[in-house]
């Protein structure tokens, strides 16, 4: 039978130290119980299938060429009682607003740092500010129309924010999909119990991205922008442009006219844009303003967007709260902008750029994660009890050299769900990253995307790195 | 529904592609069954494969001889070889995959059956012994895909340029099999004739249309035994025949006509429709040097649908280069 093995030592998400399932789980546990583990890795193997024969890949780098791979997923899903989850839902929205009012500021009036709350030298070395965004105004004041935040639960229950992610995050494909697949393996299951549905959210992608059109926009034109198909992201991007019925453009396939707008070149000559969903970082997008060599960007497009005949999704610039070290100010910036207190708190956070908070780093740096403010994908990252002592001093090293691009943070133990591993049941470490979309009106998706660390004890959970995924459940219970 | 002009080059290219592979599946299926059937004396080479649906320096670069698993291991799994069955999946597959958000999901979800059945099978797929099995398999699947665009599919701007990368590929194969074997066959019989030999004519032209699924359309069509002059005419100009070259360019011209800039495209079918009506059949077959001008007109088709591909490309796919 399959059973579920609780760990002391750890929180999981599906059953308690004891071993006795949460509420919202119950059903889940007792389904597993009845099986067999050759039934448990056939539905596995099924799940496999499926997978490859819907193409769901993502792209991976070897030897300097992408090669096409098969979405890891885990068939045991995750679950979150819709209690708690309505909790976290507003926290994301609460700190998505703040976000978007700090961004809006910063490339503004900066009343923020007129009034002592954020140091305006961390704006000066910012790599992600944006000078030529001053002066802008998107609609609504949104900046950041599309946030992947990481979310992370300690050994005490406890769930944190660990990073906003605010210029091009990826995942949600994923997230449907595996939902997809998911209702195939446990089909009984989703009729036996409240299960909140997640496929809402490309109808609601599509709303806010409309809504952000340039305004006398009737039927705006909307368009993905890929770097192309070798971008890790491929799938999600044309995934995306398939559910919202978008054009799938790369740069080439647009320019800017003489009347600073945007078009694209179609089989009929040319056609306007209005709203670009663009998957390419900020200094690709635009070789006029931005790196002069981009294929990836399109000509004048910063011209078109300051003019206000494109609505650029996220906004240029927006990644300017996206960096580790900003991320240590976000409950400053919630209680400024917002006037109440976080609902979601931050994992405690030690800031380099802070010479006394430094020193304590130096001396704990074995107890800590070392994080540099601009890397994604785990780049550069110190787990401190993991490290010998020469690694740790290099760390040491590269902070002294450069102070505020390092935050560090205690080593949590993030929590586990079961996980089919060899055909046992084994706790794998998870975190989660739910979608906020921001535009005219805001909303979070139904959980998110669930990534899992599948070598036991390992805590990352990038796929790029071995990481797999699964389902996320959000189970009303009464 | 607007299309982008890379999105379409990619949809013609998925879809020609497409077409080849089913195509070179049918010739290689056609014969095999051919060999199989005809005492040894009559048909040994493996060759005419290779002038139909092959690059034979490519080939000759490889191989010293010509043997019946190099031939049908070049056709089918050869990764050198870009017009092999699995090459010509895998370019399909890596087309289309750029095209996704135009074709409808079933669509793309056939093209990726079919590409991991290709590549799990195609080795196993060349012995004689397994061989109709793929092959079968793989036209099946390229049947299915085009089931799912004619039925699921709007007809926009997409969908046409789609028919029209498998007309004009098809045009190409039909042209193809008429100008090297259909001459072959022509010059062998005057040949024979003279010599007074057996070479099976009628299970040859058999074999014949059934490397491009005609036979039992041209049965239909044309009663009595199979006749030279009526089965080369039946596939040039039988227009009701969905895969004679006549009934390719009728289709290739529909989607022109609906398709932006007719005007520069469509002059390249309407030269095309006059070197088809010059091809001497009927009669004129029986003159001595009947395969040759054959084989020589059709090399005149194969240009003209060289023309047809560029003035397409030239307005449609990269208009200002």
């Amino acid at each position: 039978m399959a059973h579920v093995r609780p760990r002391v030592d750890l929180w999981d998400e599906l059953v308690d130290s004891d071993g006795t399932p949460r509420p919202a789980a119950a059903a889940l546990v007792a389904h597993l119980a009845a099986l067999e583990h050759a039934e448990l890795q056939q539905r596995q193997d099924l799940a496999e299938i499926d997978i490859l024969t819907m193409g769901i890949t993502f792209t991976v780098y070897s030897d300097g060429r992408g090669i096409d791979r098969a979405w890891p997923f885990d068939i045991i899903p995750r679950i979150i009682d819709a209690t708690e989850w309505k909790r976290i839902e507003l926290g994301l929205l609460q700190r998505l607003r703040a976000i978007n009012l700090f961004i809006d500021d910063i490339y503004h009036d900066q009343r923020i740092i007129a009034d002592g709350v954020f140091p305006v030298e961390l704006l000066g070395d910012s790599v992600n500010f944006r000078p030529e965004c001053r002066g802008v105004d998107p609609k609504f004041g949104v900046w950041s129309h599309i946030c992947g935040s990481d979310l992370v639960r300690d050994s005490d229950g406890t769930m944190y924010v660990l990073e906003d992610n605010l210029r091009v995050p990826s995942g949600v494909s994923y997230m449907l999909e595996n939902r997809a697949i998911s209702k195939r393996v446990f089909a009984d299951l989703f009729t036996q119990q409240s299960i909140l549905p997640v496929d809402s959210y490309t109808d609601e992608l599509n709303r806010m991205l409309t809504s952000i059109a340039p305004d006398g926009t009737l039927d705006p034109v909307i368009a993905v922008l890929t770097p192309g198909i070798y971008n890790s992201a491929y799938f999600e991007h044309s995934f995306l442009a398939q559910r919202i019925g978008a054009a799938l453009v790369e740069g080439a396939d647009l320019f800017v006219g003489d009347d600073d707008c945007v078009y694209m070149r179609t089989l009929g000559g040319r056609e306007r844009v209005h709203v670009i969903y663009r998957r390419v970082d900020d200094l690709y997008l635009d070789p006029e303003v931005f790196l002069p060599d981009s294929s990836l960007g399109v000509r004048g497009l910063m011209r078109a967007w300051r003019a206000g005949n494109v609505a650029i999704a996220n906004a240029p610039g927006s990644g300017v709260a996206d960096d580790k070290v900003v991320y240590a100010w976000i409950p400053d910036i919630i209680r400024f902008y917002t006037d109440s207190d976080p609902i979601l708190p931050n994992v405690p956070t030690l800031r380099c750029f802070n010479a006394e908070e430094r020193e304590y780093v130096y001396e704990h740096i074995d107890e800590l994660v070392v994080k540099p403010a601009n890397e994604s994908g785990g780049a550069g990252i110190l787990i401190g009890d993991r490290a010998t002592r020469s690694e740790l001093d290099a760390h040491i090293a590269l902070i002294e050299a450069n102070p505020r691009n390092w935050i560090a943070q205690p080593i949590l133990s993030l929590s586990t769900v079961p996980t089919l591993c060899d055909g046992e049941i084994d706790a794998r470490h998870v975190d989660l990253r739910p979608f906020i979309l921001s535009g005219e009106t805001s909303s979070v998706t139904a959980g998110g995307l669930t990534r899992v660390a599948l070598r036991q004890g390992s805590l990352i959970v990038n796929s790029s790195q071995g990481g797999g995924s699964k389902d996320t459940w959000i189970v009303e219970t009464r | 529904m607007m299309l982008l002009s890379r999105v379409a080059d990619s949809l013609y290219w998925g879809a020609r592609y497409l077409e080849r592979a089913e195509d070179t599946c049918r010739l290689i299926r056609s014969y095999t069954d051919l060999v199989i059937d005809l005492p040894t004396t009559a048909v040994s080479s493996w060759e005419p494969l290779l002038a139909v649906a092959g690059d034979r320096s490519t080939f000759d670069a490889m191989h010293d001889e010509t043997k019946e698993h190099d031939i049908v291991r070049f056709l089918v799994a050869e990764s050198a070889n870009p017009g092999s069955v699995a090459s010509s999946i895998a370019t399909a597959r890596e087309n289309l995959r750029t095209t996704r958000e135009v074709l409808p999901r079933d669509v793309w979800q056939a093209v990726n059956d079919l590409s991991l059945y290709t590549v799990a099978n195609v080795a196993s797929g060349v012995d004689r012994r397994n061989r109709a099995r793929f092959l079968h398999r793989v036209i099946a699947d390229c049947q299915r895909i085009d089931g799912a665009v004619s039925t699921l599919m709007t007809r926009d701007d997409a969908y046409e340029v789609w028919q029209l990368g498998r007309s004009l590929e098809r045009a190409d194969m039909t042209a193809r099999v008429v100008g090297v074997r259909a001459a072959a066959l022509v010059e062998s019989e005057r040949s024979a004739a003279a010599q007074k030999s057996e070479i099976y004519e009628d299970v040859q032209w058999m074999g014949l249309l059934k490397s491009v699924n005609a036979l039992q359309m041209y049965q239909r069509a044309t009663r009595g035994p199979i006749e030279a002059h009526k089965a080369v005419g039946f596939l040039l100009r039988d227009t009701m025949f969905p895969r004679s070259v006549a009934a390719c360019l009728g289709a290739i011209r529909r989607s022109l006509e609906t398709l932006p800039r007719p005007e520069l495209t469509l002059p390249s079918v309407e030269r095309l429709d006059t070197l088809l009506a010059a091809v001497p059949v009927g009669e004129a077959l029986d003159a001595s040097t009947a395969g040759e001008e054959l084989d020589e007109a059709m090399d005149h088709v194969l240009l003209g649908l060289g023309a047809v591909h560029d003035a397409v490309a030239s307005t449609l796919f990269h208009p200002g280069h």
